[in-house]
């Protein structure tokens, strides 16, 4: 037996009784697991009854007894909440932040500080579903960690019925300073129409002008389209930058009557603006716009010619003809290049072409 | 000259040696990284709704983009079950690449498509489009038809015409589960300025039991080539990929399904036409032009959405599919040979292009040149037999070990084959794999590295069953 041998006999012994391992593991794995389950369900079926005869008594007496029963569970417990704490409001609710605030919220609020993420991202929702104003501090710390919990806390405020966290939420949105106001979009803007009270009141404030352009965005994000009549104010703002988000807001709002006023837009002072309403207009799609749009492939600014060419693009065939009619004129070369370069870039399927 | 060729087949074993040692080392490197990247994945979705994100206005609309070519027996089924995915905003565009079947009429009819004079933006150029059709039924569905231009085409036909800011490719012939795009839009919500692209783990529907266009029970199938296939595919995408995804090295995210960022695809030039292995260009581009503008990004590869693929159950289809994928992968290695060993690249130049080029590009060959030395050592009476015999067992057992590993990291994930029976059969296909599969599919490979040098530019027509509707598709 040569030493290379007997290193490659051992070799194949260690492996040989690795892989058998492996497969044993592997198999008393699943059996343990399928039994761990089986303990879990009839764990959580029993605190499920008890929760439910907690929210049919409504007795806080009764709801501190049962977080003491079960406060030596709290896997299944929070799991349990967490389920319940977004299907039911009002007294029951309340009952539910009882058994929270007596077995878990201790707990809960040590994880949120904790380094390591699962843990915080495991108690953002426990935290969000049972929100207490006092507590607010947790929650803006929540909503500036990592873009992972970021999500569950934006995830767990939309499925919250609790008006606290949004009116705690926009308040530090109005009076932060420090803090990138961008930010605040991304969490406003995942709680989608259950801002739109919050949003009229605030488009009412005295705000700067970078926070009134965030809530112009919002309302033409999500979209809020009851709030049409409130960005319209905005349309003449001494801001730029207002006015192009409300160019913007209006080409995502999509409401028929506001062709009018990005037709004064189209005219507007700052090339940007006009650029933005070129665009709005196109998305809108009416043929009313079909004027406008070519009168602005004539602008001397390159952006508002291409939004104009485009959007006349996207007004099909009459939108193509004025394209072509004017990639075939003479007198003004930079409009016809432009249409001509719009013509070529689209897709015109054999019917078209 | 006796002398001399000793020292030529030692030294040639040795490299065989040293390379066997590396191969397996780096292979299990990726599994622990499997293992802890999958517990971690499943310690953050505790507690996670995926119906929720269905909810949550953050999410971005989906264009799903199917390219198909002659598939008149599951264009339908595949079409209804992309259909019926759970996904706030998406649309499914499929690109009937110049079918010379049933393909189109068969849409026509069950989707009473109706040629549309809409007009898209011709961002990537692509082979003439004879039309674009929008479903009555269902105006998410929008169908492309275009004179055959293969696979990158198609697809770059599909983005043209493609309205959303993230794109899902998938295979027309590929079933995905109803959550799986709740699932895989994770990352974009998660870190929106950095994920460009996100992977989904591949399964093989052969055996189970598809109703709806959905797999709804799993079984094994009966074929000893689509079993094999089922571990390959569990070490590939568990083992492999989210090893190297946790490394940033993922250079492949499977082409039957990836979810992508338009505009940087569109900015990389969209898929190279002409390609066999286009979902690996593609990524290999990508990865290249956001090194090159210094992009911070992330590609991420998740275990949970499951895209069902039919695998070949013949060893000609398979052998073509082989070859094809052999070919492409030296294609893209060579067509982006810029990135090997540059540290420009980061970890892509200088891990991810070395490992795919040594050990899977050269990986067939080396195998081949093992055994074709053995043969010649024992001709000549070099073997010491003990030796070999054990070395043999090694390789066999070692080759187990990663796929019970394999198996393991599959129960950690979506835990699929619930039945005991079903990790047994898994256990023994995983050694029998060893004794011929394994030898066939390297000579397969290496066969694939002569046409590709030979300039071989075939497709290989894949033929499918079809879904098997309330019976067991076996």
């Amino acid at each position: 037996m040569t030493p290379s041998t007997i290193i490659i006999g051992y070799s194949l012994l260690f492996l040989l009784l690795l892989s058998i391992a492996l497969f044993f593991f592997i198999i008393s794995r699943r059996v343990v697991l399928d039994h761990q389950q089986k303990i879990f369900t009839r764990r959580y079926h029993k605190i499920e009854k008890d929760i439910l005869e907690a929210i049919a008594q409504l007795k806080p007496e009764f709801s501190i007894q049962l977080a003491r029963r079960h406060r030596y569970f709290p896997a299944v417990l929070t799991k349990v909440l967490i389920d319940y704490g977004n299907l039911i409001s009002g007294e029951g609710k309340e009952q539910l932040k009882i058994i929270f605030d007596a077995a878990l919220k201790t707990r809960c609020l040590k994880s949120l500080t904790s380094r390591w993420t699962v843990k915080r991202l495991k108690n953002a929702r426990l935290f969000v579903a049972f929100f207490n104003p006092a507590d607010s501090h947790y929650l803006l710390r929540l909503l500036q960690d990592k873009p992972l919990i970021r999500l569950a806390t934006i995830t767990a405020l939309s499925q919250t019925r609790s008006s606290e966290t949004l009116s705690f939420l926009f308040q530090a949105f109005e009076s932060d300073q420090g803090y990138p106001v961008r930010s605040y979009f991304n969490m406003m803007f995942g709680l989608g129409g259950r801002v739109e009270p919050y949003a009229r009141d605030y488009l009412r404030k005295p705000l700067s002008p970078e926070k009134i352009a965030l809530l112009i965005e919002l309302v033409g994000a999500i979209p809020l389209r009851s709030l049409y009549e409130d960005i319209l104010l905005y349309a003449s703002h001494e801001n730029k930058e207002v006015r192009i988000r409300v160019a913007r807001a209006l080409g995502r709002l999509l409401v028929p009557d506001s062709i009018k006023t990005l037709a004064s837009m189209a005219r507007d002072e700052a090339w940007e603006v006009r650029a933005q309403a070129m665009k709005s207009l196109g998305k809108l799609g009416t043929l009313e716009a079909l004027d406008i749009l070519s009168d602005s492939l004539f602008s001397p600014f390159w952006h508002v010619r291409l939004n104009a060419a485009s959007a006349l693009a996207k007004l099909g065939e009459p939108g193509i003809g004025k394209l072509r009619e004017i990639a075939s004129q003479t007198k003004d070369r930079y409009a016809a290049e432009m249409s001509t370069m719009i013509l070529d870039e689209i897709i015109q399927p054999q019917e078209l072409g | 000259m006796g002398g001399f060729f000793h020292s030529v087949f030692a030294l040639v074993s040795l490299i065989i040696l040293i390379y066997f040692l590396l191969i397996n080392a780096f292979y299990l490197l990726f599994t622990v990284l499997s293992l802890f990247g999958i517990f971690r994945y499943r310690q953050l979705t505790t507690f996670v709704n995926f119906r929720e994100v269905f909810r949550l206005p953050l999410v971005k609309p989906i264009s799903i983009i199917a390219p198909a070519h002659n598939e008149e027996n599951t264009i339908v089924e595949s079409v209804k079950a992309l259909l019926s995915l759970e996904y706030p905003l998406f649309e499914v565009v499929v690109v009937n690449d110049g079918s010379s079947d049933q393909t189109l009429e068969k849409l026509m009819m069950f989707f009473q498509l109706q040629k549309t004079r809409r007009v898209f933006r011709k961002a990537v150029e692509t082979k003439p489009i004879k039309g674009i059709y929008v479903s009555s039924l269902d105006s998410r569905l929008i169908v492309v038809d275009k004179v055959n231009g293969k696979k990158a085409d198609a697809l770059n036909a599909g983005l043209n015409v493609s309205k959303y800011p993230l794109f899902c490719a998938v295979d027309s012939d590929s079933l995905l589960e109803k959550d799986a795009l709740l699932k895989i839009v994770r990352p974009f919500l998660e870190d929106p300025e950095k994920t460009v692209a996100a992977g989904g783990i591949i399964r093989l529907s052969n055996g189970c039991l598809v109703e709806s266009g959905h797999v709804v029970r799993i079984k094994m199938p009966a074929s000893f080539l689509a079993r094999f296939q089922i571990i390959e595919y569990l070490r590939a995408f568990l083992g492999g990929r989210i090893g190297l995804s946790m490394l940033k090295s993922l250079l492949v995210i499977s082409g039957a399904f990836g979810l992508f960022r338009k505009d940087i695809v569109l900015q990389c030039g969209g898929y190279r036409a002409g390609t066999v292995g286009e979902d690996m260009d593609l990524i290999v581009r990508m990865r290249k032009f956001l090194h090159e503008k210094k992009i911070p990004f992330r590609i991420c590869f998740i275990p949970d959405p499951i895209c069902w693929t039919e695998a070949p159950e013949s060893m000609r289809l398979l052998s073509r599919q082989r070859n094809r994928w052999h070919r492409g992968l030296i294609e893209t290695l060579l067509h982006n040979r810029r990135l090997f060993l540059n540290p420009r690249y980061g970890s892509t130049g200088l891990l991810a292009m070395p490992f795919y080029a040594v050990f899977e590009m050269l990986g067939p060959l080396v195998e081949l040149l093992g055994y074709g030395t053995f043969v010649a050592c024992l001709f000549s009476k070099l073997v010491n037999f003990p030796f070999a015999v054990m070395f043999f067992f090694v390789a066999i057992v070692l080759g187990t070990i990663h796929s019970l590993m394999a198996l393991l990291l599959e129960e950690y994930s979506s835990h699929r084959y619930p039945h005991l029976k079903d990790i047994l059969i898994i256990t023994v296909f995983g050694v029998m794999e060893n004794f011929l599969y394994r030898q066939v599919l390297s000579l397969v490979r290496a066969k694939a590295a002569f046409d590709f040098l030979a300039g071989k530019k075939e497709w290989g027509a894949m033929r499918r069953k079809g879904f098997a509707l309330g019976q067991v598709n076996q």
